[in-house]
Formats: C-alpha cells, structure tokens, sequence
C-alpha cells in the first residue's frame, strides 16, 4: 500500500463518493413531511424551552401560532442562534457581531464568520468559526478556495476569556455538546464529524467519508443526534475542486450562482451548470440523477453512528437542509434551499 | 359412448432391485428399489448424503454396485464405466462438470466420437447448429475454461443430448442456469421425453420437481421412503419424506417485519466506484457490522466478480478501478492473503474447484483454512491442533462423514459446502461473504446453513449473502441489493421486498 500514492500518480488519483446505501438508503421522507411553515430561507432551529425560534434572514422569528412572531431583527443577516439553559438568546450576524441577550460582545479572536453557537452551560458558549477568510455566507468561495482556516472556540461569558479549541478546520458548520466533557463538530469541507474534548486537546474523527456537506448538528431525544448535510458531493464538484486552475477560472469569470459548486437549491435557471445534471426521460426528473442540492437529515445513535435518514431528492424541492430541532414530540427541519420548516416526526414513527 | 380401459403399467426400462453400495463398510444406498419407465421424468429427491448420487452413480457406471442387480431393458447389466453405459444409452449429467477446460465446446461436444480424420471447422459449425437447436448460446470454438459456471452446465447437457441417450440422468441441472435458461432447459426435456427419452432428474428446487417431473422417489439416509406419481406429491410432504420434519416455517418465511431485522452496525465495508473490463462497472456500496446483507443478481450481473475483487481474488482495473475501504482505511488487494489477514473471507460458489482440496481429509482442509490465516499457534504442521480443530468444528457446523479421516470427495454436497464455510470461519472473520452458500445442497442441510449465517450476523460479524435463489434472499437478508450490469441498482429492505420487485430491478 505504501506504493498506492506514488502509482497514483501514474494512473490517476481515484475520485470516489461514498455511496448513498444502508440507513442512508434514499427516501421521499422530506418531501413527505408535514409543512410546518413556509418561510424565506429558513435557517437555525432552536428552542428556548416554550417555543421554537429560527432564523430568518436578519430576523429571529418564533413558530408560534398561526403566524411568526418577530423575536428580534438585525441590520445584517443571522448566521446562526443558540439559546443558554436559562433561556438567554445568542445570536451571530454574519457581520461577524456576536449578541448574547441584549449585550453585543466582541467576538473572540476577531472570529468574522460563525456558523454554529452551542452553550455548555449559562456562562459558557461555544463557537465555530467556519473561515477565518469569508463571511458564513460566502462559503462556496471558502470551499471553491479550499480553504482550512475553520476554528471552535470556547468563550466565558463572565470573564469574557476565549480559548482556541482547534483550528485548521475545513468549514466547521455544527456544533454538539456532549455530557461527557466533549464536543462533536461537524467539518463541512472534509465531510466529517470530529470529536473534541471541552478542555481543549486532539480532536478525533468519529464519522468520516459523509456523501455530503454536513451542517449543523442537534440533540436527539433519546441520546443520540441528528446531522443535517446541506448538499450533496458529485462527482463533477469534486473534480473540479481537483483542477486549480480551471476553478481559478471559473470564479473569476461566472458569476457565482452557476458555479460548477454544491448549492443550497437548484434548478431555477436553465444557466446552471448541468442544469442540476438531472436526467430526465420522457418529462420525468430521474430521482438518482447528479445533482448541486439535495435535501438530507440523518438520525445518529448515541455512538455517533447513522441509524436512519431522510432525504429530499434530486427530483425533490424540500433541499438544503441545515438544522433540526427536537422538542415537545415534535422534530423540525429547515430547509433552507425550499424554503420551508417540516415535521418529520410522523415519518419517524 | 366407448369405455376405454386404463393403459396397463409400462414394463420398466431401468429396473435397480435391492442395490446396496458401501464406502470402506459404510452403506451409501441400502437396498434401494428405483424403476425407470420408458419416456419419463422421474424426479429422485434426499437430502445431501441421502445417496441420490450413489444411486445415479451405480447406473450410470460411474461406481459398482456392493450388491442388488440392475435389469436394463429386461437384461441383468453391470457397467464397468460411464462408458460402457453410454454405449448402451445411459448418459449422466454431473452435477459437477466433467468436461476437459483446455478444450474448446465443440471439442468437448464430439469427445470420444472423433472420426479419423476431424476438419475442425466442420465440427464447429455442426457443433453451433446443434447448441442452437437445443437454445444453447454457448460459442463453440470458446475454451471451457473460459465459461462460466452455467454454460459449462449448458455444455454437458448438450453432450448428452448429442450422444442420443436413451436415459440420460441429470444431477443439478438447473442449479447454475439463469430463470431463462432454466426455462429453456425445461422445454428441452420434455421434448426429449416426447421422443421416448427417459430421464432421471435430482434436483434440490422442489417446485421444479413437482411441477416436471412424471414421478418422484424419495431417498433418505439411502433408503427409500417414498415413491409415487408426482400428483401425490406436495411441498410439504416432500420435505416430510426427506428430512423427516417440516422446515416450511424456516426455509420458506419470505416477509418479515421491521423489528425482526437486524440494524447496522458500523461501516466496515466501502466500495466506492469499482470496476473490472465490462464485467464490474462503477460498483459502489457499503457492508455494516451485525447484518446480513443480501445480494441478488442473474447470472453474469458481476455479483460474483465485485465480491471476489473485494477478497481479492481478482484485480480491479489499474486505472480507473475505484476504491475500497476497510474501517475508512484504502485497500487494494492483489491475491486473497491480505484479504485474509485483514478478516475478510469468501465462501466461494464453486466449492469443488475453488473450495478445498479434495483428496484431503475434512481435518487437513480445515486446517489448511486456518495456516492462510497464518493463525495457528505452533511453527509447524500440529497433527494434534489439527485433530482438535477437525473435532471442535465437527461439532459446531454438524458435519456428517463416514469417519474423521474421510476424504472431503467422499462427503455429499451439503457436508463438502460445511467443510467449505469451516475453512472460512477458522480464520476469524470480521467480514464473511457467503457466495451461492446452499446451491446445490438438500433442505436440511440448508436450514442449518441458515442457522449458522444469522448466528453469524447475530455475533456481530458483517455478512454478505450472494444468491440467486430468492427465497433464501428475502429469507436471510437484512438489506437487499440487487446487482445489474456490473453494479448495484437498486436497494431494499425486506420489509417491503417482494420476489417480483427484485426480479424486476435485476432485470429492468
């Protein structure tokens, strides 16, 4: 084996994707799901021990009622949100401006691009930074550019001290507290889960090889977790992401919307690169087909370890998923690619 | 009105009285009756070591008979080898082949019928109307080598068919023929029965007993115990007379609910992309921890051949051949050894060729299965260790042979294939690929390989199920992939997994 990299370079370096089988066996499930809310790009999902907020463009919005209530509004977008177990709200603008209640601190480290808040407990918060170059919602540049310059920091809020728990990370988009004095973090870039001690210490890999960009991570009622993966890996992307040059290219001349790069949503303009790559045959939009976006929720054991999925399909709308919430009976998804809040507690039954 | 009166019974064209064949003092067939009328199909069904063999073997002339006589056509016989049967009209079928790999169809087709002088052109174009005749589309000018396991099947019937037996006796045809081929091979035997051709048919598909066959005789412990018209027959009093119990619920339980699967466990197995030539095309999928994964494919769909790149029995293509991991680590093995090593085994189709050393007793294939491992405890050849693993593995697998030192040719299918699955799981296996476990293997035998594989999966072991018999996959699986075209094309859960969803991805 150790001759496999130096052969590499004579019969080319194998490009592969982890299939798609076993308890991530595709589904309808999200397209299935019960419609909780229609909303604009729905984000962040957390609950603050009555009600379920989320994130929606620069507001913080509760799911209440009939119609949303507006919790607070921002000049820029929210990035990400966490509520404290006192219920104390944070939220990150993707300015970089990091707000706990109604104080504004200044983000540890000059962080600019928080993707994932998660509090340890009342005075203790902590953060991914997603790209120390770009902003949380320029990440198809940070991943275009191949960059490793992610980082998890741990932030007292009494002391207002921040300690640097990793760094080089490749996009790290979610964040879980264990009980046992650790941290789960999902590296979007390496398509990973990694686990970290609080205290700070090596991180090691506990799930590896996803077939997608993971985001963000929630609690699971019964001790496990539940992982979003806001896109799907093709093969196209992930040869590009091989050719320097051409990607040099192509981000310098199209414009970003139709870069040959993972999307939130696909398929509204026909000047999309494969135009999603979807198949279709006699009118039908092949299911199985390659595509930029999908829409995918795994339900994780206690031991980290893919138990059950839901997927939206390349034929599906309901993609670009990026948090869950579990509360009350209830487990909220958001799509933030279709634009829509589910339940998929009917289909987990 | 005319009253017609019933047809009086046939005098037999085969007629066996009393036949008794020993091994070394063991009686294989004891005092067997078995009568072959002129133009039918008569089905011998037993289980493994019942003596459906040894009794076929004793007309055929393959064996000599200890004691009984042999009436054929009304005169005593007593053939001294297949050969002189065949002279006399008795071709036998082996479920085995017997055909010679180094030469081509054709070859074999006219071996021992050769004139003078032979213009090889002018035999293979007669030898290529004759496959077509009987729907066979095997190449003639092909080495048998080169085929695979179901058109050297199509090859040796074909060379009893064209040696214009009168009984032609077959053992397993069907075991490696696709539902088209089999199809095929039905049609040819009724219209060789319709000729007045007599054929003696074992098979362990009791359906295609029941359905083809004119009688039926059953064998067990090589006694007869039952005989009779094939209307007098159903599944379940076959299986009655065979094993001596109903095994219905456990061999043909094709539906099973959500809680009776088993969940995955962690990922073991990664095939990313595989391929070989044409045969493996883009392959990928994974193998979990603590289940069964079952794998249904037709025959040439490269089930066989991306499970033996996996155990590295085969090479995937230099460039372009993907990738496999093993607990996220990149693999690529060239010969099985580090496959070994690293705890992954195949349980080979072909166990006659691929599966052990026949001439050596059960004891010295097991413990051949445990020095590739390279897991024995002593530097040397341990007659001791060796005698202890042979006792120890007797008892888990229930290997019935005539003695401990008995050559593993010796033992029926069903015992040969538990030798086969011993020599594998000597080696300590994480990973177990189990290829066509129960062809060619009676019901009892199979329930009990069954047994082992889901105690197996229940260890924690990750298994793989490749078959072609889809009972058995709907029945073990825990998770279905269906293989078409060189790569997996559909998955499914046995939950809701119906025969014809199956057939109709492995087809479509």
């Amino acid at each position: 084996m150790i001759f496999e990299p130096l052969l590499d370079f004579f019969r080319g370096k194998a490009i592969t994707i982890p299939p798609m089988d076993g308890p991530l066996r595709p589904n309808t499930a999200l397209d299935e799901a019960a419609l909780v809310r229609r909303a604009v790009a729905p984000d962040n999902l957390c609950f603050d021990g009555g009600q379920i907020l989320y994130s929606s463009g620069s507001e913080v919005l509760a799911l209440t009622g009939d119609a949303p209530i507006t919790i607070a509004s921002y000049e820029s977008p929210v990035a990400t949100l966490a509520v404290s177990p006192s219920g104390v709200l944070a939220v990150a603008l993707d300015d970089g401006r990091l707000m706990i209640g109604d104080r504004t601190l200044p983000a540890p480290g000059g962080l600019t691009s928080l993707t994932a808040l998660a509090f340890g407990d009342a005075d203790t918060l902590f953060l991914c930074q997603g790209s120390a170059r770009h902003r949380s919602s320029d990440w198809v540049v940070d991943l275009m550019e191949r960059n490793a310059t992610g980082s998890v920091w741990r932030l007292d809020l009494r002391s207002g001290d921040a300690l640097c728990l990793a760094k080089d990370l490749a996009f790290p988009y979610g964040l879980l507290v264990e009980s046992g004095g650790s941290l789960v973090v999902a590296e979007s870039w390496r398509h990973r889960l990694l686990r970290l001690p609080q205290a700070g210490g090596a991180a090691t890999p506990i799930l590896s090889k996803l077939p997608g960009y993971p985001a963000r991570l929630a609690p699971a009622g019964d001790g496990g977790a539940w992982l979003t993966l806001f896109a799907p890996r093709n093969r196209l992307i992930e040869f590009v992401l091989e050719e320097e040059s051409y990607r040099a290219d192509m981000m310098r001349e199209v414009p970003r919307d139709c870069w040959i790069a993972p999307s939130l949503s696909s398929g509204a303009s026909f000047l999309e690169p494969l135009q999603c790559g979807g198949v279709k045959t006699m009118g039908i939009h092949k299911p199985w087909s390659p595509s930029r976006s999908y829409g995918l929720v795994v339900r994780l054991d206690a031991a980290m370890r893919p138990v059950t999925s839901f997927h939206s399909r390349t034929n599906g709308r309901r993609h670009g998923v990026t948090s869950v919430v579990e509360a009350g009976g209830r487990v909220l998804v958001s799509s933030k690619g279709g634009g829509a809040i589910l339940d998929i507690a009917g289909a987990l039954s | 009105m005319t009253e017609t009166t019933p047809p009086l019974p046939m005098a037999p064209l085969v007629d066996m009285q009393k036949i008794t064949k020993s091994y070394r003092g063991v009686p294989a067939v004891r005092e067997v009756d078995f009568d072959l009328r002129k133009g039918e199909i008569h089905a011998l069904l037993g289980e493994n070591g019942a003596g459906k063999s040894t009794l076929t073997k004793v007309m055929a002339g393959v064996v000599a008979t200890s004691s009984g006589r042999m009436l054929y056509r009304g005169r005593e016989v007593s053939y001294a080898s297949p050969f002189e049967a065949l002279r006399d009209g008795i071709a036998m079928v082996f479920q085995e082949t017997s055909l010679v790999p180094s030469m081509t169809v054709a070859q074999n087709l006219y071996l021992g019928d050769e004139k003078f002088l032979n213009r090889l052109r002018g035999v293979y174009i007669a030898a290529q109307q004759f496959l077509q005749s009987l729907n066979f589309s095997v190449d003639p000018t092909a080495l048998v080598a080169t085929l695979g396991a179901a058109k050297r099947q199509m090859v040796e019937i074909a060379r009893a068919v064209h040696h214009k037996a009168e009984v032609i006796i077959f053992d397993e045809p069907t075991a490696s023929l696709t539902p088209e081929e089999k199809r095929h091979f039905f049609t040819l035997m009724r219209r060789l029965k319709a000729r007045g051709v007599s054929i003696v048919f074992i098979s362990h598909a009791l359906e295609e007993a029941l359905t083809h066959a004119d009688r039926i005789t059953i064998l067990r412990d090589g006694e007869r115990v039952a005989s009779g018209e094939a209307k007098e027959f159903d599944r379940e009093t076959v299986i009655r007379a065979m094993v001596g119990r109903t095994l219905s619920n456990e061999l043909y339980r094709t539906r099973r609910s959500a809680g009776e699967l088993r969940r995955a466990g962690a990922k073991v197995l990664s095939v990313q992309d595989i391929s070989m030539s044409n045969v493996v095309r883009n392959n990928s999928f994974s193998i979990y921890e603590g289940q069964i994964t079952g794998v249904f494919g037709l025959i040439g769909s490269g089930r066989t051949e991306t499970f033996k790149i996996v155990s590295g029995i085969y090479k995937r293509d230099f460039r372009g051949g993907g990738e496999i991991e093993l607990d996220g680590r990149p693999v690529r093995y060239n010969v099985p050894g580090p496959a070994v090593k690293d705890r992954i085994v195949y349980v080979t189709e072909d166990r006659k060729l691929e599966g052990f050393f026949e001439t050596l007793s059960v004891a010295e294939n097991l413990y051949s299965g445990l020095l590739a491992a390279g897991l024995e405890r002593l530097p040397y050849v341990s007659l001791r260790e060796m005698q202890q693993l042979a006792a120890q593995w007797h008892d888990t697998l229930n290997i019935r042979a005539i003695n401990d030192n008995a050559r593993v040719v010796e033992l029926s299918g069903g015992n040969q294939q538990k030798v086969v699955i011993g020599k594998g799981l000597i080696q300590k296996p994480r990973i177990v690929i189990f290829d066509e476990p129960t062809r060619g293997v009676d019901v009892g035998a199979i329930a009990e390989i069954h047994h082992l594989i889901n105690n197996l999966a229940d260890e924690g072991l990750a298994v793989v199920v490749v078959s072609s018999y889809l009972p058995e996959i709907l029945n073990l699986s825990d998770r279905i992939l269906v293989c078409r075209q060189g790569r997996i094309v559909e998955e499914l859960s046995p939950e809701d997994a119906t025969e014809e969803k199956i057939m109709y991805a492995a087809v479509h």
